[in-house]
């Protein structure tokens, strides 16, 4: 446990420091700068269109950040044989997909528990000088949104572990995270209109069966999106919260023991 | 008992697309005791970085067995007693060479306390203690192989496998690393070393291997089997000459 534990803290080192790290930060506090000057043009529902605005600032900033920051802790790892340096060590190969995977974890919970403390101002200063401007707002919603947000980036993390772990080239593990996220964010929106069967459209079987089999394999990231209900003060359902995170947690796993097959298999000349 | 048993070891790389297979190590058979030197020989594409990659378990032989103090090197256990330095060592940028050794040592179940003892010893006789806080990517080549070397003896292995301790090295950085070999030796570390520069090997090994196009050419006890009058450099250009020269 010693070993995974020391892996994790260094690759959380290694990402917190990483200059493209700042970079984003820097966007996103334009971002919530500017939320607060846009939100001064709306007459009403200026604090919900302050929370919806913040929490894909979040979201976006959170993505930009798994992608080039994860793929850079993960790939380049193989792509620049930093791995010998760590497998040489008496640490497994699972060992080694599990480090790397908490080392990732604990950059995302650090950086969106910062991004949503400081996403809370805009909304708070946004709604100064309107009468109740928070009647319907719910910081409970607002911050569980922010949780999601954060388990939906762990998902896209356990993503990158799995091909990095059976990919030889950064570029590739990249490549393929992103087809999954696009994948993983529409595939909710697809399979509705294959199950609502509306007048006109034509859908073949072959067409149907890779749409339920992507809806399937395929990581429901939308699932993990309530912007909608926090903009809007809806509350989450407790049913709601739990299955949604057992789903996260479970296909987490999954692709995290895939990630530790895939490596306790593979060569590293 | 040896402490590395390697019998009859083969490797055979497959090219991905083309199928085409590459023998890189044919049939290796070599006892190493323990508190031996051992400098393995071989010009570029010899197999020795293939059969140190075999024994730290990164890549699986295609046959043959490879025992390191009588365990199999597939078990995690065997790596404890391993200091590795890769050729050219890569690491981690941001971190500084006190959080590289701190991780040597947490994955070896070092206390924090006797890590930082073990840090401060291995940074000053190593030159690199003023620099300890500065990130790796600031260092020169020279001091990243330093650091690697660090990273190799910060758990107080029995075995140091070495991959090109030398590659790169200045003049003042090879010395530093050949003292710090004859240190090792007098301790009675057991150290295993590949390297071009065969006037280092003439003076430090006990044994040297000669290896050409994956095969053990020659076996030589360095301080008795030279010809006389004949420097290892000498014999192995002879070796090289006896099989024909190097393959594509």
């Amino acid at each position: 446990m010693k070993g995974i534990l020391s892996l994790a803290s260094i690759t959380f080192k290694e990402g917190i420091r990483n200059r493209a790290l700042f970079g984003i930060f820097i966007m996103a506090l334009l971002a919530f700068a500017l939320t607060m000057i846009m939100t001064s043009l709306f007459m009403r529902d200026i604090v919900r269109v302050a929370a919806s605005l913040s929490l894909t600032t979040i979201s976006f900033s959170g993505l930009l950040m798994i992608i080039f920051i994860g793929t850079s802790l993960l790939a380049k790892d193989i792509d620049k044989r930093t791995i010998y340096m760590v497998i040489s060590r008496p640490l497994s190969r699972a060992e080694y997909c599990v480090g790397k995977f908490l080392g990732l974890s604990y950059l995302i919970g650090v950086s969106i528990a910062f991004l949503g403390i400081i996403s809370s101002i805009p909304v708070i200063i946004s709604g100064i000088g309107y009468d109740n401007p928070l009647a319907i707002f719910n910081w409970n919603v607002y911050f569980i949104a922010i949780l999601f947000i954060a388990m939906k980036l762990l998902l896209i993390a356990s993503v990158i572990i799995f091909w990095s772990a059976i990919t030889s080239s950064s570029f590739i593990s990249l490549i393929l995270t992103i087809a999954v996220y696009i994948v993983g964010s529409t595939n909710e929106v697809v399979r509705g209109f294959l199950d609502q069967k509306m007048e006109g459209m034509n859908i073949t079987p072959l067409m149907a069966g890779v749409i339920k089999f992507a809806y399937y394999v395929f990581p429901n990231l939308s699932a993990f999106d309530l912007k909608l209900q926090a903009a809007n003060g809806i509350p989450v359902s407790a049913e709601y919260f739990v299955w949604t995170s057992v789903y996260g947690l479970v296909y987490i796993s999954i692709m995290v023991s895939a990630a530790a097959l895939a490596m306790t298999r593979r060569e590293f000349p | 008992m040896p402490i590395i048993e390697i019998k009859s070891l083969s490797k055979v790389f497959t090219k991905d697309f083309s199928n085409k297979k590459i023998e890189a190590l044919k049939s290796l058979t070599i006892d190493i005791s323990e508190g031996e030197v051992f400098g393995f020989l071989g010009p570029n594409g010899a197999g020795k970085s293939t059969a140190i990659k075999l024994m730290l378990n990164l890549i699986r032989p295609t046959s043959g067995t490879l025992l390191i103090d009588g365990k199999p090197v597939f078990q995690k256990s065997v790596r404890r007693l391993i200091g590795y330095l890769p050729e050219n060592p890569f690491f981690y940028d941001h971190l500084s060479a006190k959080e590289l050794l701190w991780f040597g040592g947490r994955t070896c179940n070092m206390s924090d306390a006797l890590i930082e003892q073990r840090t401060t010893s291995l940074l000053k006789s190593l030159d690199l203690f003023d620099a300890m806080k500065r990130p790796l990517r600031s260092y020169s080549k020279g001091m990243v192989q330093r650091a690697g070397l660090a990273l190799a003896l910060i758990h107080d292995p029995k075995i140091l496998i070495l991959d090109e301790p030398m590659s790169g090295l200045d003049p003042m950085g090879r010395k530093k690393v050949f003292d710090l070999i004859l240190r090792l030796k007098k301790e009675g570390k057991t150290v295993f070393f590949s390297s071009h520069i065969l006037h280092d090997i003439e003076r430090l090994c006990d044994r040297a291997a000669i290896l050409i196009n994956g095969s053990l050419v020659r076996l030589i006890d360095v301080q008795k089997d030279l010809p006389s009058g004949k420097t290892l450099e000498e014999v192995f250009f002879e070796e090289v000459e006896r099989s024909g020269g190097l393959r594509e």
